[in-house]
């Protein structure tokens, strides 16, 4: 039973789900609880994930019952990365927020408000976790209700009018994206007959019940996913939110959603995979890129600017789906996005924590006061330019060997269009990144008049930690498209 | 005032028709006749699962398949589902850690006296729901509702607040719900190698005594979204 990754799988959504409910139970021992959770949660996710790896895909019924009539949790090998993503993406957070909610900077009354951040970050651990197994359809849109409404929270902590504005709308559009997609799901099960993803795979044909699902869902979790034109609500929510939540919603809460797609996409609507609507979501992706790299580069503000990042690099994700899509099997293209989820994931995070910690130390973000801050605070500002290489996918990083993936494909089939707007989109982070950078490592003469409040090891230590992962993706890529290869998530000849 | 003229202000060009908004409005209705139609493609027939749950319902040890499917077959989704409870919660405690009750002496006493009397009555009124959650329509969260109702009418006559010496049994109470799921869903995977899988004959009481715990839990849940913020003590308004 212990070496049958089946046994693991609900383990991994158990450990982080009781130490949120421990967390909110015994809120006076927080720290003690968050390193044993953390670390149970790793655990359990790292024996998933190695049996995974050693013994292939692996399906857990629940109750017993077995799909259709009951769920099972599915993981081959796209989970296992998103799982593994998610624990050490989340272990360097829960480490930085450790030094920066108890930070003197805050007052009393934020730090009681603050409080409320650790049940609600293992509830959203679990719920990733829950949405990365599930193998059936209503059960992803419960843990995508799980994710929305941890991630609304976790933004209306930083307790701010402008971010509970945020937060509000943030909410609204979640829970939007959330019923369109369950209106997607009553379309499949109207038609279909079947919740069980793999069930449904094997009966779906391209009826009209199916391009209406296929419509709700696609709308749905692009809202949720903030693909242009329905980004709106990113920028706000992610800029005004403290930092770890920032970085918790850039790198995985974005992720959750996109990861839905990308299966039921491949998984269900597959028989669509030939229809104008991969191509418009590669259009859309385009424009995404280009309109939030001409955002990013217009913005004044450090955090703003990281934000509309996110709203570029979204694009990315969407550039290849006619590829995915209409020509099923292209692994190479499967494992550019996968490589560029982990990438983006890192160094967006490590980009929003060493952000965060430029904040909590100077009590400003405008770029025009960043000037000299190599000097003062070097530990920060050296992650922000790792965690900037690879955003900008300089070679050797992470983000380099993705979008090498993506060309490699999109050459590969023709679509050299889209190779043009990847080369342009990393043009145009240099230029966003720089405009960071050039002040940060400008020398300035009087610098020992300023005064910064002092930064703890942790909150540093994080920063760089994932600053130095995103570099270090840079030699996962081979690994990366063997793991993909476990029971790779499209329909098989055999199963059509 | 100002704010207000503003606001009607913004309403009344709320009400005009303008060009873009005729354009949504025809997409709107683009879109449900599209929706509809796909809908009406539906094949004929009983839906599978709905078979499959009633072929499956002598394992289930209930009668009632709503339950059967709830706590059974898809009992992990209303795990889940427990657990949004609680994150409403904290949500809200998020945003507004601080109580906003105010807590004055009833006018008269017979809002309370009312409230007393009626207290007992819909405990067991709660209670008989779940208990007919098993064979027919009903359950932890139509038990849980009343249990809600009983609340509200409780903190709006301040008999609970001014009767509660201890404010730390409320962590508990909106917990106990999920703990139960829980500990349920992990010993049965520890003993029976998959997770909330009942074993054969015992499933009515494993499902009542998790529905038991969420009953509580579901109720305070709903009582504290009516207060809003964690409830503390205060002798104002």
């Amino acid at each position: 039973m212990f070496f049958d990754a089946a046994f693991w799988l609900p383990l991994a959504i158990m450990a982080p789900l009781t130490t949120a409910l421990l967390l909110f139970l015994l809120p006076r021992r927080s720290g003690l609880l968050t390193v044993i959770g953390a670390a149970a949660t790793i655990a359990t996710v790292f024996l998933a994930t190695l049996l995974v790896i050693q013994n292939g895909a692996a399906r857990h019924t629940l109750g017993g019952w077995g799909a259709p009539l009951g769920i099972d949790l599915t993981a081959d090998g796209l989970t296992v990365l998103m799982l593994a993503l998610t624990a050490i993406v989340g272990a360097a957070i829960t480490l930085y927020a450790h030094g920066y909610f108890t930070h003197p900077v805050h007052d009393a009354t934020a730090r009681t408000r603050y409080a409320n951040f650790w049940p609600l970050w293992f509830f959203l651990w679990a719920a990733l976790n829950a949405l990365f197994l599930s193998g059936d359809v209503f059960n992803l849109y419960v843990t995508l209700e799980l994710v929305s409404f941890a991630a609304v929270a976790l933004t209306a902590l930083a307790g701010k009018p402008a971010v509970l504005a945020a937060a509000m709308r943030y909410l609204l559009v979640g829970l939007l994206g959330s019923l369109f997609y369950l209106m997607g799901v009553v379309f499949l099960y109207g038609g279909f007959g079947v919740l069980d993803i793999a069930a449904l795979g094997a009966v779906v044909t391209a009826t009209p019940a199916l391009a209406a699902a296929a419509a709700l869902i696609t709308v749905g979790l692009a809202m949720k996913t903030a693909l242009f034109p329905l980004h709106f609500w990113l920028p706000p929510a992610h800029a005004n939110a403290t930092a770890p939540v920032s970085a918790l919603l850039s790198a995985l809460v974005i992720k959750g959603s996109f990861y839905i797609l990308l299966r039921v996409w491949l998984g269900v609507l597959y028989p669509l995979g030939e229809t104008i609507a991969p191509y418009l979501l590669m259009a859309l992706g385009a424009a995404a890129l280009l309109w939030g790299s001409l955002q990013a580069i217009r913005q004044t503000r450090l955090k703003l600017l990281v934000a509309y990042s996110t709203v570029a690099q979204i694009g990315y994700l969407f550039l290849l789906m006619p590829l995915l899509l209409a020509e099923r099997n292209n692994l190479v293209a499967l494992a550019g996005v996968v490589c560029f989820m982990l990438a983006h994931a890192t160094a967006k995070a490590s980009a929003f924590l060493s952000a965060g910690a430029i904040q909590l130390a100077t009590g400003d973000d405008r770029l025009a006061s960043l000037r000299g801050l190599m000097q003062i605070m070097p530990a920060p500002v050296a992650a922000f330019a790792m965690a900037g290489v690879s955003l900008v996918a300089l070679p050797p990083s992470g983000g380099f060997v993705a979008k090498w993936f993506m060309l490699d494909a999109t050459l590969a089939s023709g679509y050299w269009v889209v190779a043009l707007v990847i080369v342009a989109g990393g043009l145009m982070a240099a230029v966003y990144i720089m405009r960071v950078l050039a002040p940060l490592f400008r020398q300035v003469e009087t610098v020992e008049a300023r005064r910064v409040e002092h930064v703890p090891l942790s909150m540093n230590l994080s920063a760089f930690g994932l600053a130095v992962l995103a570099i270090l993706l840079s030699f996962t890529g081979v690994y990366v498209l063997e793991i993909l290869a476990i029971g790779a998530p499209w329909v098989t000849e055999a199963g059509l | 005032m100002r704010d207000l003229r503003v606001l009607e202000h913004h309403h009344d060009d709320d009400t005009a028709m303008t060009p873009p908004r005729l354009i949504i409005l025809a997409l709107s209705v683009l879109m449900v006749v599209g929706l509809a139609l796909a809908a009406l493609s539906f094949p004929a027939g009983d839906a599978r699962l709905a078979t499959l749950a009633m072929a499956a319902l002598p394992q289930s040890g209930v009668l009632n398949p709503v339950t059967a499917v709830l706590l059974n077959y898809r009992g992990y989704d209303t795990l889940l589902e427990v657990a949004v409870l609680l994150l409403a919660i904290l949500g809200i405690w998020a945003v507004a850690p601080q109580a906003r009750i105010w807590i004055r002496r009833p006018d008269t006493p017979v809002l309370a006296a009312f409230v007393q009397l009626l207290l007992p009555l819909m405990v067991v009124v709660a209670g008989y729901l779940l208990w007919l959650g098993a064979d027919e329509p009903g359950g932890a969260f139509q038990g849980g509702a009343v249990l809600g109702a009983l609340g509200v009418l409780w903190v709006a006559a301040a008999v609970w607040l001014s009767n509660a010496r201890r404010g730390n049994l409320l962590r508990p109470l909106l917990g106990i719900g999920l703990a139960a799921f829980i500990t349920a869903a992990v010993a049965l995977l520890l003993a029976r190698g998959s997770l909330l899988e009942y074993p054969s004959g015992q499933a009515k009481t494993i499902i009542l005594i998790i529905e038991g715990a969420a009953l509580f839990s579901i109720g305070a849940t709903l009582t504290l979204l009516f207060v809003g913020g964690f409830p503390r003590r205060s002798d104002a308004p």
